[in-house]
């Protein structure tokens, strides 16, 4: 049995076995459902991880499910950005899960702890679905599961509140599937086809033809990216994030933040370089206009957000803030439409992922040590929780961007390709909101170390299960800033291969 | 002024939906892109290739298996949602909420569902056994089950409903459909054939046939059992939704 080659399509059935096990393990002891979750998710990031090397853009890993060739069957497509979030997700998967062992006998109900596992696994297999993917309905399917699992664990908790986030998430969330949804049967009605490779040929031809159809093809796409920014929360339709992610449990808005506003951007990136790509210039005005509007809706939305986040008195709802500022910087990185630009783009998906994280798992720690949610309430909390707070310092150095730490790196080139295609605007807008982001970052961490102390200076650190991810996070941050050249020439080639035509 | 904004809003997105539809390839022509590129060989070849006379399950569960593992998977997450946000009874038996769900129905009432439920469910099996040759399969047989026991516990009243389901084995059955196509792709791993092939190598002629038909059985069957139960889990929790109460704001 060659279980190499069938790597692919175990990074998907792997976790999901363990997903459809776990109740049954809850059946039993409640407390195996957390081994059983970090078990499956270790293995399936040796499976994720033992991939690196073996994939690039220009040759992607491919899988036949079943066995059919597409376009007729389902093929499995392992490119270097399907790899790069792959390998994000079972890192982070293994961290939160770590982290959630103690969170979750404090801040969630013990009948749903079960479940609160089960979902974790199933949310983290369809991310993993989504990402490797070549198959547009596929991505749909998988969509809808992350979909379901992040309406569910924003709610987990059963506060009132939390139960509206999740039903204003729920809406809006819905709404932008079935705009996905409704976009694919446009696209299947006159090109035949669900693989996005495929389809991307099928476009070509249709454009060389001047194909009567190529007005439905564009507006799909149209509903495609529209469908897309909801998920990824970019600016005017990001309303659903701040309460969502704020007022779920800290290890989920971690999740949300870190990993799954991220398919959004991983769904406009397979719209407009995988499979609109090819039939670019039957396209050019539709999608040439619409990589206009997506960078000037994330350049816009850096400095808006980014004085929003100054405005609030939560902490968490602050660090929600700043996700939309992020996603601001990665759409703005892919839409600018240079290599540069992209490869920082795709650079800050780690770095965000890592920082954010890191955010939320701290601003967790406080709320289960202390209870505190609010900024004011920080005063001093250095002294007492020295490691949670330098972890919440050097990772706010990668989300502000300065040196040495991977946010810069990412900034970097998503500013520099912004000036190699002539946004000085954008640059103008997205430098505007690094400083304001400096502003609301900073003044966590001044509350925090140089303020008077509200809760004593008496050594009080969270649990060791919540402390390890937290201050690897904070250490990856500075790592990937510092040896940035692990990832960045393969970013830049896979955005090379991406933005040739 | 808000109103007014969605108003536009709406117009906008009616305006672009009706010029899409306009422009889309006609529904009544042989000849359209969606008509020539794949479905072709799933007519020509569906029965053959597919192992299923009924084209529809052979596209389902064995071209597109993979996205039928899926949707399966979204089923169990949304009871994974209902189940974890309305907090299940405790297993077995609960009396206590007898006095939520105390039913007034009329003796017809009760007498026809009586007939009629194992009827019901004896065509559900029929849906489910015969989806391979006659519209039909798990997802349909699965929903006819689910609606049988629903209306039984619509007649009758929760408690008397639930005496009637094996509870303890409620919690596998809901995993069954994923694990059967789980089953499935990794025998056919460890057979050295693809994921979810619905074939082992090594064998040839009539027993090729039959081998693939059960292993799309095993499937079908899996997706019924999971899909019936999986309604009656989730009406069973919302039946119980008054018990409900949210917990309070922490201010």
């Amino acid at each position: 049995m060659n279980l190499a080659a069938r790597q692919p399509v175990l990074l998907v059935a792997v976790p999901l076995v363990f997903a459809a096990t776990c109740p049954l393990w809850g059946m039993w002891k409640r407390r195996i459902c957390f081994y059983w979750a970090l078990g499956g998710m270790s293995v399936t990031a040796f499976l994720a991880w033992s991939l690196i090397g073996k994939v690039s853009q220009k040759a992607p890993l491919t899988y036949n499910v079943s066995g059919w060739r597409p376009p007729w069957g389902i093929q499995i497509r392992i490119d270097t950005v399907g790899l790069l979030l792959a390998c994000t997700i079972t890192a982070m998967s293994i961290l939160l899960l770590l982290y959630s062992y103690r969170y979750v006998e404090k801040e969630i109900p013990t009948q749903r702890i079960v479940y609160y596992y089960t979902l974790l696994l199933l949310i983290f297999t369809a991310m993993l679905g989504c990402s490797v993917t070549g198959d547009l309905f596929n991505f749909f399917v998988f969509m809808e599961i992350f979909s379901i699992t992040s309406y569910a664990l924003v709610a987990i908790s059963g506060e009132r509140r939390a139960i509206r986030a999740a039903l204003k998430y729920l809406l809006m969330g819905a709404t932008s599937s079935l705009t996905v949804l409704l976009a694919i049967s446009f696209l299947y009605s006159v090109t035949g086809s669900l693989n996005m490779v495929d389809i991307g040929q099928v476009l070509e031809r249709m454009g060389r033809t001047s194909s009567p159809y190529l007005p439905v093809a564009a507006a799909a796409m149209i509903f495609f990216i529209a469908g897309f920014c909801v998920k990824a929360a970019v600016f005017p339709v990001h309303v659903w994030l701040p309460e969502a992610h704020s007022i779920a449990p800290s290890p989920v808005s971690a999740l949300l933040s870190a990993l799954v506003i991220k398919m959004g951007v991983l769904g406009i990136i397979r719209t407009l370089f995988t499979v609109y790509g090819r039939g670019f210039s039957s396209f050019s005005e539709v999608w040439g206009a619409l990589a206009t509007v997506l960078s000037w809706a994330a350049a816009l939305s850096i400095p808006v957000a980014a004085i929003m986040a100054i405005m609030q008195t939560d902490l968490k709802v602050m660090i929600a803030y700043s996700s939309v500022v992020h996603v601001g910087y990665i759409v703005l990185g892919i839409s600018v439409l240079s290599v540069q630009g992209f490869a920082g783009g795709l650079f800050n998906i780690v770095a965000h992922a890592m920082g954010k994280g890191c955010f939320f798992l701290v601003a967790g720690i406080i709320i289960y040590k202390h209870g505190f949610r609010r900024i004011d309430d920080l005063k001093g909390l250095g002294r007492s929780m020295p490691v949670t707070a330098g972890a919440f310092a050097i990772a706010s150095l990668s989300i502000v961007g300065l040196p040495p730490s991977a946010g810069f790196i990412a900034k970097w080139n998503i500013l520099y390709g912004c000036l190699q295609q002539s946004q000085y605007i954008q640059v103008v807008l997205a430098l505007f909101g690094s400083m304001l982001s400096a502003v609301y970052c900073f003044k966590v961490v001044y509350y925090m170390f140089f303020t008077g102390s509200n809760v004593g200076a008496k050594m009080d650190e969270g649990p060791m299960t919540m402390l390890i991810p937290v201050t690897l996070l904070a250490a990856g941050t500075v790592f990937f800033g510092i040896f940035s050249a692990l990832l960045m020439p393969t970013l830049s080639n896979a955005a090379r291969v991406l933005l040739a035509r | 002024m808000r109103r007014l904004l969605v108003v536009a809003a709406l117009a906008c997105l009616g305006i672009m939906l009706l010029y899409t539809i306009g422009r889309m390839p006609p529904m009544n022509s042989g000849s359209t892109p969606d008509k020539t590129h794949v479905v072709p060989r799933y007519l020509e070849h569906g029965e053959e290739e597919g192992g299923a006379p009924n084209i529809i399950t052979s596209v389902i569960l064995n071209y597109r298996g993979y996205d039928t593992m899926g949707e399966v998977t979204v089923i169990f997450s949304a009871l994974c949602a209902v189940v974890a946000l309305l907090d299940r009874e405790k297993r077995g038996r609960s009396r206590s909420a007898a006095d939520i769900s105390k039913v007034k129905s009329s003796v017809i009432v009760r007498t026809v569902v009586r007939i009629a439920v194992p009827v019901i469910i004896l065509f559900a099996v029929y849906t489910i056994l015969h989806g391979e040759t006659s519209p039909g399969g798990g997802f349909q047989g699965g929903a006819i089950v689910g609606a049988s026991i629903i209306l039984f516990t619509l007649a009758f009243g929760l408690p008397e409903s639930t005496d009637r389901m094996p509870l303890g084995a409620r919690i596998p059955m809901e995993s069954s459909a994923m694990l059967a196509f789980l089953a499935m792709g990794f025998l056919g791993l460890a057979f050295g054939v693809e994921f979810l092939t619905y074939a082992l190598p090594g064998i040839h002629g009539q027993a090729t046939e039959t081998i693939r038909m059960l292993m799309l059985m095993v499937v079908e069957i899996g997706i019924g059992v999971a899909g019936g139960i999986i309604f009656i889990s989730i009406v069973f929790a919302m039946i119980r939704e008054d018990r409900y109460e949210l917990q309070p704001d922490i201010p």
